[in-house]
């Protein structure tokens, strides 16, 4: 967009530009929560990324060697069906991100679009839009997963992402059409619609920039907690069907009773890196919250 | 005529029915011609300067025609509407100064806003932008500026050529002068003045209640009253021999150069406005007006009393009307 004023403009970029741009930078950079938080995150979708393709076995290929200790060949041990527990938390973690994102995502377009369109029109539809998310907090979202779940034949991890985002974003379009009601009222909002602008541009290019910090981390909270309520979920057995997830990792050591029997590393690590996965994004946002706020910038 | 407004009504929906603001009111501009609308708080003016750009949810036109270089404004139809703002009308809001918002450049707004209307040769817009911005002595870097980084009177400059840019036929200036400091005042009225000559806008309507910088910019002023024009005509006519006794009240109430207030009290009009939500029949004047009489419970028609004199009062149309009687007739062989 501001490279278009400036070609437009046909000028070289004044220094404005570049100091208004790289002051999110530099207050960023010097945020130790926003460095640390963002770097183990950063570190982890690496994992993510990278760590399957290392695994010597499949998630759920049986290697014959039960119940191993972790050492050199199975470097997290296995399960007591002899599957390899680092190939599959390598997995679970890239599930566990896909789902976060899928939630975080759907949660989002879904919230926004329904907050913005509450917010913005006001009136009967206003209420009715304000009815049916009261309506959707109160849905018990457990017991619908498991009312929808038994008319499937199977469950994928697209459809557990898409139910998590459907059963949060209330929260989300609750906060969007607050802000939306009062700056709609604000002076520069009138001026755009007397300049003949149509709604979704005012909208898209006056109301929502004045909460994009807002909106970014909102997007962040959602990711973290769709991460946390897939677990849930996985944990219960209304996860995907066939796929190894962090949550389903957990709900195979419990029935199998590891913690009885000690095979601490069976259910540890998946806790522990769902647990710094979460952490890390909620300590980013702390992070970002201050970069993005002035009154909370430590100088 | 490039402007003609024909008997337009403007309601507010309230609980207790609907408020007529504006009253039938009908006048017309030439090309190039500055009218000051003036008249108290609550007279209507400044929804009837919002009417002709944009009619809010509250309110409705009840009746009546707007028509601009030859072409009918939809006014009803605020879609319709839309394509015509800032290109066929345009409007200057009272809160001017804090009309950009806080986190868009100035520069990335004026390209929004030629996107909005589909502006085909945007360079050459902006071309044009930044000589107007010289013009009235702004820098080209505001355009790299957010808002909050100018000052208040730039503000309200960038929000004039904001809304000039696209070079409306009719451009509604409502109060902006206010808030500004006298000097200040003095170069937005002569933006104005420098606007209308370039011929960025055809047609000004300024509304405002500081008869003192219409004297300065206006070509002619209408004199609103209770959602009805009192009296419309020139400048001149209007400071020196106006013909409703509202006006000449309200010229009386303005201090003189050269009077000392502290031995002569300056004389306000006594009374208040009527309410507009059960306005009381015929002349709305009447309850406040010393020259009142029996024909005054009926309403004065809005009648040219003199070529280019317009007034709504029983009382000058029948004087006049029995003087100019015999050079009306002439004029009419």
């Amino acid at each position: 967009m501001s490279t278009a004023v400036s070609e437009i403009l046909d000028e070289p970029k004044t220094p404005a530009v570049g100091r208004k741009r790289s002051d999110f930078v530099y207050y960023g950079l010097r945020n130790k929560k926003l460095v640390f938080g963002l770097g183990l995150e950063l570190l982890l979708v690496l994992f993510a990324i990278i760590g399957p393709m290392l695994a010597k076995y499949g998630p759920q290929t049986l290697t014959g060697a039960q119940l191993h200790h972790p050492g050199g060949t199975y470097w997290l041990g296995t399960d007591s069906l002899g599957e390899d527990v680092y190939s599959q938390l390598a997995n679970g973690i890239r599930e566990s991100y896909l789902v976060g994102a899928l939630g975080a995502v759907s949660a989002a377009v879904v919230g926004m679009t329904l907050g913005f369109t509450a917010g913005w029109r006001g009136g009967i539809l206003d209420e009715v839009l304000q009815m049916v998310t009261n309506i959707i907090v109160m849905l018990p979202s457990l017991v619908l997963l498991v009312v929808i779940g038994s008319y499937l034949n199977s469950r994928s991890v697209l459809f557990e992402g898409v139910f998590i985002g459907l059963t949060t974003w209330p929260w989300v379009a609750r906060a969007v059409r607050a802000q939306t009601f009062s700056l709609r009222s604000r002076e520069f909002v009138e001026m755009a619609k007397l300049s003949g602008k149509r709604p979704l541009e005012i909208i898209v290019r006056d109301i929502a920039p004045n909460m994009a910090s807002y909106l970014f981390l909102v997007v962040i909270l959602l990711f973290g907690s769709s991460m946390l309520l897939a677990a849930s979920y996985d944990f219960l057995g209304l996860g995907p069907s066939n796929t190894v997830s962090l949550g389903w990792m957990m709900n195979q050591a419990t029935q199998n009773a590891a913690l009885l029997y000690r095979e601490w590393w069976w259910f540890v690590p998946p806790g522990a890196v769902l647990t710094a996965m979460v952490a890390a994004l909620l300590v980013a946002n702390v992070g970002l919250d201050e970069v993005f706020n002035p009154k909370l910038r430590q100088q | 005529m490039s402007v003609s407004v024909q008997n337009l009504s403007v309601a507010y929906r309230s609980r207790r029915g609907d408020v007529t603001a504006v009253d039938n009111v009908s006048f017309a501009l030439a090309d190039g011609e500055i009218m000051g609308l003036a008249g108290e708080s609550g007279s209507g003016k400044s929804t009837l300067g919002n009417a002709l750009v944009y009619l809010d949810q509250r309110m409705k036109a009840t009746g009546g025609t707007v028509t601009v270089d030859g072409r009918e404004l939809p006014i009803a139809d605020t879609r319709a509407m839309r394509p015509l703002r800032m290109t066929e009308v345009s409007l200057v809001p009272q809160y001017a100064m804090s009309a950009l918002p806080p986190t868009r450049k100035i520069g990335k707004l004026m390209t929004d806003l030629l996107k909005s209307h589909r502006v085909g040769d945007q360079r050459a817009v902006m071309t044009e932008l930044k000589r107007r911005l010289e013009l009235i002595g702004l820098r080209e870097d505001v355009l790299d500026k957010y808002s909050f980084e100018l000052s208040g009177g730039m503000r309200q400059r960038v929000t004039i050529i904001m809304s000039t840019l696209l070079n409306p036929s009719l451009l509604i200036a409502d109060e902006v002068t206010s808030a500004l400091d006298v000097s200040t005042q003095r170069a937005v009225g002569e933006m104005l003045l420098e606007f209308r000559d370039r011929g960025f806008v055809k047609s000004v309507i300024t509304i405002t209640h500081d008869l003192a910088i219409l004297a300065q910019i206006a070509d002619s002023i209408a004199i609103m009253y209770a959602g009805r024009l009192a009296e419309r005509a020139s400048t001149d006519a209007i400071v020196n021999s106006p013909l409703h006794p509202y006006t000449q009240a309200l010229i009386a109430s303005l201090p003189e150069v050269g009077v000392r207030h502290d031995q002569v009290t300056l004389t306000g009009i006594p009374g208040r406005p009527p309410s507009l939500v059960s306005p009381p029949a015929g002349c709305r004047f009447r309850e406040r007006c010393p020259f009142a009489f029996d024909k005054c419970t009926q309403t004065p028609p809005f009648v040219e009393i003199e070529p280019g004199h317009t007034v709504a009062c029983w009382k000058a149309s029948d004087e006049r009307g029995a003087a100019a009687g015999r050079a009306g007739q002439e004029q009419a062989v």
